[in-house]
């Protein structure tokens, strides 16, 4: 499978999954100071309990398994939340190499300013990175600025220099890259 | 798949065995994902045919949420965690419970 970006492209998602990169590895907030300190809980990597986050973006990658059940939704938390950061790192850290092999496209033309789209290749597990990657990043994105179902127009409608009308840009762009994988990769189920 | 042996030594135990009850994934729909992705977690995950991923993502879509797999407990916890690493918004129920 080949991906095709500007160099301008490739620099913001390299920013962006960096972003994203850092709010998994995160430290969860708060812990279970019961758990705190414990070697043997720690070897069996039950250490530092995580519970349930405060940050809505966080929570959103992260949500409860359980609706009415809180005890069950920490225990689910307690078993699975690590692995879940760790495999979402490992993901994103797999979308940033494959950037960084783009490299500087190769112009000869001093005043080219990015036409010219550098090429990547990517292997079906590299892809399935891309995937999850792209789709915490637009999760990130999505529930920091709040968009709901079929509000389109009300992010068109702001003013040019409002923030939130670029984020909902890349957000939008995001969607566009993931939509070109996901039929790519649908194509090879049939 | 696999066949069982002709005999098996089975330990004396005195314990009870409970059926387990069923239990059910729920996804939930939200504002982020995209259609075509969701019915793909659906088709690649859990092996389902093009056509049942679709009414799936749709039921999401349209009614906020869908069943989209049943079984034990331990089987639904695997569930709601590869949907969870897939992005998706997914809790688990007892069977018959409404969320």
């Amino acid at each position: 499978m080949t991906a095709a970006f500007h160099q301008v492209e490739a620099e913001l998602l390299r920013s962006l999954v960096g972003q994203l990169l850092e709010l998994v590895r995160g430290e969860p907030a708060q812990r279970d100071p019961r758990q705190a300190g414990d070697p043997l809980a720690a070897a069996f990597g039950l250490g530092d309990d995580p519970t349930r986050p405060t940050d809505p973006v966080v929570l959103r990658l992260f949500p409860d398994a359980y609706r009415d059940d809180d005890e069950s939704a920490a225990e689910f938390r307690r078993f699975t939340e690590r692995g879940l950061r760790e495999a979402k790192a490992e993901a994103a850290a797999v979308v940033l190499a494959s950037l960084a092999a783009i490299g500087p496209v190769e112009s000869d033309d001093p005043l080219d300013s990015g036409g010219e789209k550098a090429r990547l290749n990517l292997d079906a597990d590299e892809a399935q990175a891309w995937l999850r990657t792209l789709t915490d990043l637009r999760l990130a994105l999505g529930t920091r600025l709040g968009v709901e179902e079929g509000d389109g127009g009300q992010w068109q409608a702001l003013p040019d220099d409002d923030p939130r009308r670029h984020i909902h840009d890349v957000y939008e762009w995001l969607g566009w890259v993931q939509e070109t994988l996901v039929r790519a990769l649908s194509a090879g189920l049939d | 798949m696999t066949t069982a042996p002709a005999e098996v030594e089975r330990p004396e135990s005195d314990e009870v065995v409970v059926p387990d009850t069923p239990w059910t994934t729920v996804v939930w729909n939200d504002p982020v994902n995209l259609m075509s992705y969701v019915t793909y977690v659906f088709q690649s995950y859990f092996g389902y045919a093009r056509g049942k991923a679709e009414k799936l993502m749709l039921d999401v879509h349209e009614k906020g949420k869908a069943i989209v797999s049943s079984g034990t407990r331990e089987a639904m916890e695997r569930d709601v965690e590869a949907m969870h690493s897939y992005g998706l918004w997914a809790t688990m129920q007892k069977a018959g419970d409404r969320g």
